[in-house]
């Protein structure tokens, strides 16, 4: 029987693992919804299926059964990390192939306290804080109390706390308290906040880095026990909702003076995120994100059991073999049980890449998401530029009002440090994007943010 | 108060030539349509009781997953436009089955006519909406047409792009929250009603108007 890929997701993603099945001779069917029927992932698709929600897996499940698909992939967002998804998908009576991790994976390393604990009992540092949730707001204002002793025997001055929902992420659902008397109201909003959206109530309180870089790591693991690395990437450059803005690959440059020694700080995260996702049996693309200090202090924050969408700064500056890479390509490869077919010996880095998340956001007016039509989006082809987006250049698009506002991401390659900035400079000065709010005025983007942004590139930063 | 006695005749001649609205029934979900429980021309009831806890009259069956899920219906009228071609067929989510020819009751059009008389804060964008939990509170105790509120006052929750933004009141003055149009955390479309005030001092005005509604529409 031919395989046949439910692609279960929106937008640039949903048209990115299209290609990808393409590439590989894959039959694949797309979903949307009502809002989303604009968007050129619907275009694109040659076989599409309404359905009432992109996180409604009986819809999903319907309609992979009513087209005999094989395989679901989940993209990144939606359900792309809930393991009862994951684990009814590969379960039920006509099962699927899950284009992810097992969804034992997803659940561990999914749930940050336990991933914490157990990377804690591996020796990977992770950050001082709690590794139990948090349920009453007596008990957390002791354990910021404990924590605040901690640090300071550690040696941080000012310290403040981070208070985040345990099934939180993505800028979602954390928040800074800066003294001791706010962390119970902060506790109660947030576990308020918790319950609504993500049905846990479980808090945790941990130290805030004051200044840091933000570095993940790009894993791949086959069903075979292979595993690989594809580098490390830096998203420190975030907007104040800890939402990524700027990602470059690799995570150190070597035009920046560090205090430490950055080669053998990134083999070090490397090696201990390839040593827990051995530990887990991490069988697909998954990033393990890390912070670290001035000092070349790192801890370990979280993984992510998906694709990222910043996966392609990675694969623009890996070679297999000399030949480029496409994560998407090899995590759908790997879903099907194939074996890798090379080494981490045969993956060479060559250049320097990055990425803008071009948003409909007012990044003046606390960062809010806009919505409304756009009407020109308008950028110069260059062989260094790859564009990732749904939105269609040929007639004006109206944003739906239910995801996030993201129009497009621009990934830009360059040979070297000073050849990136100025083709990313080039690329902001010359991209235009026009439109209305829907009360008539200019809708704004986040360009001129970004412009901004550049010099601080590759920056320890505080924030 | 924006509305007159003038007005409100035309407003009533209007509704009085074409006393329904035409209700269109959507699938919710994908699922194959394994029955009709109506046909062309059926008249069916929405759900009735103090606390609708009567349901409204089977429409149809829609199956997935292996769960059938009666449809049914939430207005009063009759069937029209079945299409009946779809029966056995797997169907996409939101895909038109029926129609509901609802005759409009006096509640409804006074409604309707009350959207041009009061103060209506209209939803600044498609999203999701619920009063402010103070408000609701006062809702909840008080009843409608009994809340005060005025300028500054927190009166709903907008949840738009996974932000939740407040809503407050921005006119002068005093209101009485009179009318609710939406419900909470439904998708509502951008420019839609969602509460209805009238200023304090004109609160006799209104419900001399609606007596007069009372009085000319007479089912």
């Amino acid at each position: 029987m031919k395989d046949k890929v439910l692609i279960a997701n929106r937008g640039e993603i949903a048209i990115r693992i299209m290609e990808a099945c393409e590439a590989l001779g894959l039959e694949y069917v797309a979903v949307y919804t009502k809002e989303d029927e604009e968007s050129l992932h619907v275009r694109l698709a040659k076989k599409k299926y309404r359905i009432s929600d992109y996180r409604d897996m009986n819809d999903l499940l319907a309609v992979a059964d009513e087209e005999k698909c094989t395989a679901i992939h989940p993209g990144y967002g939606f359900l792309s990390e809930n393991y009862r998804f994951a684990r009814r998908v590969v379960k039920r009576e006509r099962p699927l192939i899950w284009i992810g991790p097992s969804w034992e994976a997803i659940r561990d390393l999914g749930n940050k306290l336990y991933m914490k604990k157990v990377a804690y009992q591996l020796g990977i540092p992770v950050i001082p804080g709690s590794i139990e949730p948090i349920y009453n707001e007596i008990e957390a204002e002791l354990k910021a109390e404990e924590i605040l002793e901690l640090a300071q025997e550690e040696g941080f001055q000012e310290v403040s706390f981070l208070v985040k929902a345990v099934a939180g992420g993505g800028g979602m659902g954390i928040e800074e308290v800066k003294n001791l008397e706010e962390i119970r109201p902060v506790f109660r909003k947030l576990r308020a906040y918790a319950k609504r959206l993500f049905g846990d109530e479980g808090i945790i309180i941990e130290i805030k880095i004051p200044v840091f870089q933000h570095l993940e790591v790009q894993i791949l693991g086959s069903k075979h026990d292979e595993y690989v690395h594809f580098g490390t990437r830096n998203c420190t450059i975030q907007s104040p909702f800890r939402q990524k803005r700027i990602e470059l690959a690799p995570g150190f440059c070597e035009n920046i003076s560090y205090e430490f020694d950055p080669k053998k700080v990134e083999e070090e995260i490397i090696q201990h995120s390839l040593n827990l996702a051995k530990h887990f049996n991490y069988d697909s693309v998954g990033t393990f994100e890390w912070l670290v200090t001035p000092e070349g202090k790192y801890y370990l924050m979280e993984v992510n059991t998906r694709i990222q969408v910043e996966n392609e700064i990675s694969a623009k500056i890996s070679f297999i073999k000399n030949k480029p890479v496409n994560l998407l390509k090899e995590q759908i490869k790997v879903a099907f049980g194939e074996k890798l077919g090379y080494s981490q010996r045969d993956i060479e880095f060559r250049g320097i890449s990055l990425e803008f998340r071009l948003i409909a956001e007012d990044t003046k007016r606390g960062f809010i998401p806009l919505s409304g039509v756009i009407t020109k989006f308008d950028y110069r082809d260059y062989p260094w530029l790859t564009i990732r987006t749904h939105v269609p250049k040929d007639k004006p698009y109206t944003i739906p009002t239910q995801f996030d506002p993201n129009l497009a991401l621009a990934i830009i390659y360059g040979e070297n440090f000073n050849d990136l900035m100025e083709k990313s400079k080039r690329f902001l000065n010359e991209v235009v994007i026009e439109g209305k709010t829907f009360k008539g005025e200019p809708l704004a983007t986040n360009i001129n943010f970004l412009k901004e942004k550049l010099s601080d590139v590759y920056k320890f930063l505080a924030v | 108060m924006k509305i007159d006695f003038t007005q409100l005749t035309q407003f009533l001649q209007r509704f009085k030539a074409k006393p329904y609205k035409i209700y269109p029934i959507f699938t919710p979900h994908t699922g194959k349509i394994i029955e009709f429980k109506v046909k062309e021309g059926d008249e069916v009831k929405g759900p009735s009781g103090k606390w609708l806890e009567k349901p409204g009259t089977p429409l149809f069956v829609l199956e997935r997953e292996k769960n059938p899920k009666l449809i049914r219906a939430h207005y009063d009228g009759l069937a029209q436009n079945v299409r009946i071609e779809l029966l056995n067929r797997f169907v996409e989510a939101g895909e038109l089955v029926l129609e509901i020819r609802h005759p409009l009751t006096q509640d409804e059009i006074i409604s309707e006519i009350l959207l041009n008389a009061l103060l209506v804060i209209r939803a600044p964008e498609t999203a999701r909406y619920i009063l402010s939990s103070e408000l609701g509170k006062r809702l909840e105790k008080e009843g409608l047409g009994k809340v005060i509120v005025k300028e500054g006052d927190e009166l709903l929750i907008m949840t738009f792009m996974k932000r939740e933004t407040p809503i407050f009141l921005k006119e002068k003055g005093q209101y009485i929250i009179y009318q609710i149009y939406f419900k909470p955390f439904e998708l509502v479309q951008a420019g839609e009603p969602l509460l209805g005030l009238c200023p304090v001092e004109d609160l006799p005005h209104l419900e001399k108007i609606i007596q007069r509604i009372k009085d000319e529409w007479s089912l």
